[in-house]
């Protein structure tokens, strides 16, 4: 039965992220180029380049994204947001000629998850950025589709290599989908295997008895 | 939905067997099934079929769409329509697989039979891959497939609804205006 362990919470595609979800937390903190706006007193040490006491304004750091949600405004008064290079015009005209070319699992494992964090910081390009994403999926669709439905029993990493981390989980589900179907052709649905868990537990098991 | 719970459902469709004993006929919850006389043909549900065959007292008749010419004509006309064929039994794959596996000597050219009713397994899935690409490309908001069975819809059918999920929340990140609440409700 394709019961698992634990049914993970899964993650907020949208512009929400989802408080208990693995994926979301780790998606937080990925690093944003950001500016600050005003003067950081006393901070300096948090910055390693510069020797100051403070922070100055103007500074440009780069700091994760949950603080940055956590200190912009819409007044705007303290910490101002650039876009990751992915995001901004020249690789937007990469991902709309062709989708499926870019490897997006280096351009930061998290593309569909901070492109849609993004849109909190309110920028003029924001439309631009969620259309973006939203046509980047679409166009690489296909591809997943193909070859989580047909890679049966093969070594797979060099098909998940350049899927970013949303992309990895749809595979994982296709991969299930056909690994399900071709189990129960062949007759295996029915016979009674141990659960994983019951098994990495008696493999650890054994060495405490024997010690 | 798993395979096996589809493969149940499946055991509920009527074949034809011919038993070799002799039984009055027997009242169950789901209905009646005949008296039981040698060498008389009586419908019974697959999952008794199969059951008495394993017990070797019958022999089953296949069902009349599990010929070789019935078969290579549905597939030929799989292979040129681009919407599905009507099929003669919504749970072919199923009945193919179990009637296939317990009672191939009742069965003339199973193995032909195994690989005709394949070839028409796989040209209806990959033209639900093609519709559900179209689906996702063309972002449409709903799509009607006539004369899918059930267990192509299960194979497919939790990989095309979480990535149509995640394609609807990135959707709905174009809506202008965001939520005045940050919170989280758990």
């Amino acid at each position: 039965m394709t019961t698992q362990s634990y049914l993970p919470v899964p993650p907020g595609v949208g512009m929400e992220e989802n408080f208990l979800c693995l994926d979301d937390i780790l998606l937080s903190q990925e690093k944003l180029p950001t500016r600050t706006e005003c003067v950081f007193p006393r901070l300096g040490f948090v910055e390693k380049t510069s020797d100051t006491r403070d922070i100055p304004e103007g500074t440009k750091m780069e700091m994760p994204l949950w603080l940055a949600k956590g200190l912009y405004d819409n007044k705007r008064r303290l910490v101002s947001v650039e876009q990751p290079k992915i995001y901004r015009q020249g690789w937007r005209t990469v991902f709309s000629a062709d989708p499926n070319v870019v490897d997006l699992h280096k351009m930061g494992p998290y593309y569909y998850g901070l492109g849609s964090q993004l849109l909190h910081f309110d920028s003029p390009e924001n439309p631009e950025i969620a259309q973006t994403v939203l046509q980047t999926y679409i166009g690489r669709f296909r591809r997943i589709m193909d070859s989580s439905q047909n890679a049966y029993n093969e070594d797979t990493s060099a098909l998940v290599e350049r899927l970013d981390v949303l992309e990895r989980s749809l595979f994982r589900t296709g991969q299930a989908g056909l690994n399900d179907f071709q189990r129960w052709e062949k007759g295996q649905a029915s016979q009674i295997t141990a659960s994983n868990l019951v098994q990495n537990y008696r493999k650890r098991k054994f060495p405490d008895l024997e010690a | 939905m798993d395979p096996s719970e589809v493969e149940f459902l499946a055991e509920k469709e009527m074949v034809t067997i011919v038993p070799n004993f002799s039984l009055d006929k027997i009242y169950l919850i789901g209905g009646d099934l005949g008296p039981f006389n040698p060498g008389l043909p009586v419908a019974v549900p697959v999952w008794l079929a199969i059951n008495l065959k394993q017990r070797q007292k019958c022999r089953i008749i296949p069902p009349e769409w599990m010929d070789v010419e019935k078969l290579e004509e549905i597939r030929e006309q799989e292979r040129k329509e681009e919407t599905f064929t009507p099929i003669p039994n919504p749970y072919y794959m199923e009945l193919t697989k179990l009637l296939l596996n317990h009672a191939s000597d009742n069965i003339p050219k199973a193995d032909e039979i195994r690989t005709l009713v394949k070839d028409t397994w796989d040209t209806r899935i990959a033209k639900l891959r093609l519709s559900a690409d179209s689906f996702v490309s063309q972002q449409e908001a709903h799509a009607r497939l006539d004369n899918l069975t059930l267990m192509e819809i299960n194979t497919i059918g939790t990989f095309l609804t979480d990535s149509l999920n995640h394609m609807y929340k990135l959707r709905t990140n174009l809506q202008p205006g965001k939520e005045a609440g940050k919170s989280q409700d758990f």
